[in-house]
C-alpha cells in the first residue's frame, strides 16, 4: 500500500460528498428517484475512499513509514502494536480521518436502514450527512493533510506521547468521537423533517435508537475518561472541570434533555420545537467541543496541538446554526402543537423542569469554560475558572436534577391529585429520609452529604417502587414468580425498566462523586524505608525503592505493604516511569480497590542515595460505584436499545400510547 | 419569624462570623498551579514542580504572619494577577460568572411556569369559540370532567 494512495483517496471522497449533496437536493427539485439514488450510492462511495485513506495510515504507521510527517510524530519502531493502532487518532490530523471513518460508517449504516423506508426524508438526511463530511474531508485534504511527507525523512519516530500510552486510550477516544459523531444522525434527520415538513414523531422515532447509541457512546467516553484521568494524572481525582472534559459534558448534558423531552412528544404531541431546539444544540455542542480541544482558544492538558483549524471550526459552526435555525424558524407555523396541559403538579412539567435543569447545567459549564475568554476581551484581564468554581455551581444544579429524578417517573401524567401524591410518594421519602439519617449517623459528613444522601435514597425508593408495583401485578394477575415477573416486566417494556435501570446507574455515579468530594481523605508524608503511616484504617509501610528497565521505559517503583490491623492485605508499588523517546517522566499510581472504597498511592519524589521517599495517600470512599455505575448505565441503555423480536415491533408502533407505557397496576 | 430570620442569618454567615484561621488546604485549593496542569495548587502532584512547590512555601510564609484567607489570597492577587485565583472574585465583572447560570435558571423556571399555566388554561378550558357558545353554567360539564379526569388517572396509574 503506497502512501499516495491515501490523499487521492481524500481528494475523491472529497467530490463525491459534494457530488451526493447536489445530486440529493437535485433529485427532489426534479422528483427524479435515479439522481436521489445516484446520490446515495455516492455516500456509500464516500465511506470506501475514507476507508481506503484510514487503511492506508494505518499501514504505515504498522511499517513504522516515518517518511510521513504524522508516523514519525506520533509513533516509533518500539512502540507496542495496540498502541500503534491508537496512533490513528493520537494527533489532530489522523484523528480527523478517524472521525470520518466513524460518520461515513454511520452514513452507510443509514442508507442502508432506509432504503425502503423514510423515502421523503432520505434526500436530505443524506445531503446533511454528506455536507458534515464534506467539512472534515475538506479539513483532512487542506488544512491538516495527515499523509504530508517530511521533507527529510525521519530515520525514528518521536513516538506517542507518553500520557497516551494507557490502555484507556484504545477504548476513550473512540467511544467519546462515537458519541459526538452518533449525534450528527439525529440531527440530520430533524434537518430533513424541517426541510420536508414532516414534522410529526417520524423522524424522532426513525432515529430513537441512533440517539440512545450515540448518548451510550458519549456516556462512556465521559466516564471512560474520568477514569483514565483518575489512573493516570494521579492527583486522586477523577474530573477536574478541563476544558475538554467540560467539551464532552456539554452535548450529554443537551443529548439526556433531548432523550427525555421526545418520549413528551411521542406521548403528547407536545414540545415539538423544543426538541428542535435540543437536537440543534446538542450537534452544534459536538462541534463545539471539538473546536474548543482543536483550536487551543483555551489552554488545557488534553488538548491538541495548536492548529490553523479553529476559523474553520466556529465558521462551520455559524454555517450549522445559521442554517438550522433558519430552517426552524420557516417552520415554527407547522410546529404549533397543541400543548396542552391539566396540571402543574404531572408528569409533564416534571419533564420540562428536568429539561431545564439539565440545559441549565450545560450553560453553566458552558459559561464557566468560556468565562476567561470574556472576561479576556471584556476587562482585558486573565482569570482561571477552575474546578471550585465549577463544583459550587454545579452541586446545587445536580441535586436538583437528583430530586427531579425520583419524581418524574411516578408522578401522574396530566394531573396528579394530593392522594394519589400521597401515596406513591409515601415509600420513596420515608425511604429518602431514613437513608439520609442513616448515612449522616454512620459516617458523619456535611449538609451537602446528608441532602445528596436522602435524595439519593429517595430515588432509590422511586425506582423500587416502580419494579415493585410492576412484578407484584404480574405475579397476582399472572401468577408468576418473583424473579420470572421481574424479568418478564422488563423484557416487555424495556424502555420503561431500562430507563429505570439507567437511573440506578446515575445513582450510583452520584453515590461516587458524594462519597468522594464529601468523605475523600489524604496525605502526604516523607518516609525512610521501613517507616509506618496510617490513612483510613490502613497501615502502611514503605519498604525501599526498586528498579527495573525495559528497551522501552525505566521504572522506578515504591515498594508499600499495606496493612489491615496486623495482617498485610497488599502491596502497593506506585512509580514513576521515564519513557526514554521521548524522554519524560510520568507517574503511574498504584491503586487497591474494595468495595468501600480506594486506596490510591503516588509516589511523589524521592532521594535514590538515601530511599526516603515523598508519598502521597488518598482514600478515596465509594468511588467503586464509579465503576458499578458506569457498567449498570451500559446495561441499562442495552435493555432499553436491544430491538424488539420482529413479530413484536409492527402491534407495538401501533399500539395506543398508553398501551405503550407498560404494565399499569 | 423574627427568630427564623436570625437563624437563618446564622446559618448563612455561620463559617464567616466564626472567622477560624483558614487551613492550608482551603488557601491551596483557592489558588491554580501555573505549570499548567489546569488544577489548583492543592492538587498538581508534578515531579518538583516549578510553580506549586514555590507557591505552597509562599503560603506556608504568608499563614505563619497569620493573616486571614481574604488577606492572603489578595497578596497572591497582587502579585501573580488575578488568573492565579481558582476561582472568579465575587465583585465587578466577575460576578456575572457567579450570577450568570442561577438568572438564566430562574428566567427559564419563569418562564416554564408562565408556559405550563398557558397550557393548562388551554387544557382545562375548551376552545373560546366554545366557551362563547355554551353558557358557562357549568355543573354539568363539570360533573362529565370529573368522571374524564378519574378514568384517565385510574389509566395512568
Amino acid at each position: 500500500m503506497t502512501p499516495e494512495l491515501g490523499p487521492l483517496a481524500l481528494h475523491l471522497g472529497l467530490v463525491l460528498a459534494i457530488y451526493a449533496i447536489v445530486t440529493s437536493l437535485v433529485g427532489v427539485w426534479w422528483r427524479r428517484r435515479d439522481v436521489i439514488a445516484s446520490g446515495e450510492h455516492a455516500a456509500f462511495a464516500v465511506w470506501g475512499c475514507v476507508i481506503v485513506a484510514a487503511a492506508t495510515l494505518l499501514h504505515a504507521l504498522s511499517i513504522h513509514d516515518f517518511r510521513i510527517e504524522y508516523v514519525a510524530a506520533y509513533s516509533s519502531s518500539t512502540l507496542p502494536l495496540y498502541y500503534t493502532v491508537a496512533a490513528l487518532w493520537g494527533g489532530q490530523k489522523g484523528s480527523l480521518l478517524f472521525w470520518l471513518v466513524i460518520l461515513t460508517s454511520i452514513t452507510a449504516i443509514v442508507e442502508l436502514q432506509n432504503r425502503h423506508r423514510n423515502r421523503e426524508l432520505m434526500p436530505y438526511v443524506t445531503a446533511v450527512l454528506m455536507g458534515i463530511a464534506t467539512f472534515f474531508l475538506l479539513m483532512v485534504v487542506f488544512i491538516t493533510p495527515p499523509f504530508e511527507a517530511l521533507a527529510v525523512p525521519a530515520t525514528e519516530g518521536r513516538d506517542l506521547n507518553p500520557l497516551l500510552q494507557n490502555y484507556w486510550m484504545t477504548i476513550h477516544p473512540p467511544s467519546l468521537y462515537t458519541g459526538f459523531v452518533g449525534m450528527s444522525v439525529p440531527f440530520a434527520f430533524a434537518m430533513a423533517a424541517l426541510a420536508t415538513g414532516k414534522l410529526g414523531d417520524t423522524w424522532i422515532r426513525s432515529t430513537r435508537r441512533w440517539t440512545l447509541f450515540a448518548w451510550f457512546f458519549l456516556s462512556l467516553g465521559n466516564l471512560f475518561g474520568a477514569l483514565w484521568a483518575y489512573e493516570v494524572l494521579g492527583w486522586g481525582g477523577y474530573w477536574a472541570w478541563d476544558p475538554v472534559e467540560n467539551a464532552a459534558f456539554m452535548p450529554w448534558l443537551t443529548g439526556t434533555a433531548f432523550l427525555h423531552s421526545v418520549m413528551i412528544q411521542e406521548k403528547k404531541n407536545m414540545l415539538k420545537v423544543w426538541n428542535m431546539v435540543l437536537v440543534i444544540l446538542t450537534f452544534s455542542l459536538t462541534i463545539f467541543g471539538t473546536f474548543l480541544t482543536r483550536s487551543g482558544v483555551i489552554s488545557s492538558v488534553h488538548s491538541f496541538t495548536q492548529s490553523g483549524l479553529g476559523p474553520f471550526f466556529l465558521s462551520f459552526l455559524a454555517i450549522v446554526l445559521v442554517v438550522s435555525l433558519s430552517l426552524l424558524i420557516w417552520r415554527l407555523p407547522l410546529l404549533r402543537s397543541e400543548n396542552e396541559l391539566d396540571s402543574l403538579l404531572s408528569r409533564e412539567s416534571a419533564f420540562l423542569f428536568n429539561n431545564l435543569i439539565l440545559v441549565g447545567i450545560a450553560f453553566a459549564v458552558f459559561w464557566g469554560t468560556m468565562f476567561p475568554v470574556i472576561s479576556e476581551w471584556v476587562r482585558g484581564v486573565k482569570i482561571t475558572v477552575g474546578p471550585p468554581f465549577f463544583n459550587r455551581v454545579n452541586a446545587p444544579l445536580g441535586l436538583v436534577l437528583l430530586f427531579l429524578m425520583g419524581v418524574g417517573p411516578i408522578i401522574a401524567w396530566r394531573r396528579a391529585t394530593w392522594a394519589h401524591l400521597r401515596r406513591s410518594f409515601a415509600w420513596p421519602v420515608s425511604v429518602g429520609i431514613v437513608g439520609g439519617i442513616a448515612c449522616l449517623a454512620l459516617g458523619g459528613g456535611n449538609y451537602w452529604s446528608l441532602v445528596a444522601f436522602s435524595l439519593i435514597f429517595f430515588v432509590l425508593g422511586t425506582i423500587s417502587a416502580e419494579f415493585w408495583r410492576g412484578m407484584r401485578a404480574r405475579q397476582i394477575m399472572l401468577g408468576e414468580s418473583a424473579p420470572l415477573a421481574l424479568l418478564r416486566l422488563t423484557v416487555k417494556n424495556k424502555r420503561r425498566y431500562g430507563g429505570y435501570v439507567v437511573h440506578l446507574a446515575i445513582v450510583m455515579i452520584f453515590i461516587a462523586i458524594t462519597g468522594t468530594s464529601v468523605f475523600r481523605q489524604e496525605k502526604q508524608v516523607t518516609v525512610n524505608q521501613g517507616e509506618r503511616f496510617e490513612i483510613g484504617g490502613y497501615t502502611l509501610q514503605y519498604n525501599g525503592l526498586e528498579e527495573r528497565d525495559t528497551p522501552h521505559i525505566s521504572y522506578l517503583m515504591a515498594n508499600v505493604g499495606v496493612f489491615s490491623g496486623d495482617r498485610q492485605v497488599d502491596t502497593l508499588k506506585p512509580e514513576k516511569r521515564f519513557y526514554k523517546k521521548p524522554e519524560q517522566p510520568t507517574t503511574e499510581v498504584a491503586i487497591r480497590s474494595t468495595l468501600g472504597s480506594d486506596l490510591y498511592l503516588v509516589l511523589g519524589s524521592y532521594d535514590e542515595d538515601t530511599h526516603m521517599a515523598t508519598i502521597l495517600a488518598y482514600l478515596n470512599p465509594l468511588i467503586g460505584f464509579l465503576y458499578w455505575g458506569g457498567a449498570t448505565l451500559a446495561f441499562g441503555t442495552l435493555i432499553v436499545i436491544w430491538p424488539a423480536p420482529l413479530a413484536a415491533r409492527e402491534p407495538a408502533y401501533a399500539a395506543a400510547p398508553e398501551a405503550r407505557e407498560g404494565t399499569q397496576s | 419569624m423574627p427568630l427564623l430570620l436570625a437563624l437563618l442569618l446564622l446559618l448563612l454567615q455561620g463559617p464567616a462570623s466564626a472567622a477560624p484561621a483558614p487551613s492550608f488546604q482551603e488557601i491551596e485549593e483557592s489558588l491554580t498551579c501555573q505549570c499548567g496542569c489546569g488544577l489548583t495548587v492543592h492538587s498538581c502532584n508534578h515531579l518538583q514542580c516549578g510553580s506549586a512547590l514555590p507557591l505552597r512555601q509562599e503560603i506556608r510564609e504568608q499563614m505563619a504572619k497569620g493573616l486571614g484567607k481574604d488577606e492572603i489570597l489578595g497578596y497572591f492577587q497582587q502579585k501573580y494577577g488575578e488568573k492565579i485565583l481558582s476561582s472568579p472574585t465575587t465583585s465587578g465583572f466577575n460576578l456575572a460568572a457567579w450570577v450568570m447560570p442561577f438568572a438564566l435558571l430562574l428566567i427559564g423556571v419563569g418562564f416554564v411556569t408562565v408556559t405550563l399555566r398557558r397550557w393548562q388554561r388551554r387544557g382545562v378550558h375548551p376552545p373560546p369559540l366554545r366557551d362563547v357558545a355554551a353558557p358557562p353554567s357549568g355543573a354539568p360539564r363539570t360533573a362529565m370532567e370529573r368522571q374524564l379526569e378519574r378514568e384517565l388517572r385510574e389509566l395512568d396509574e
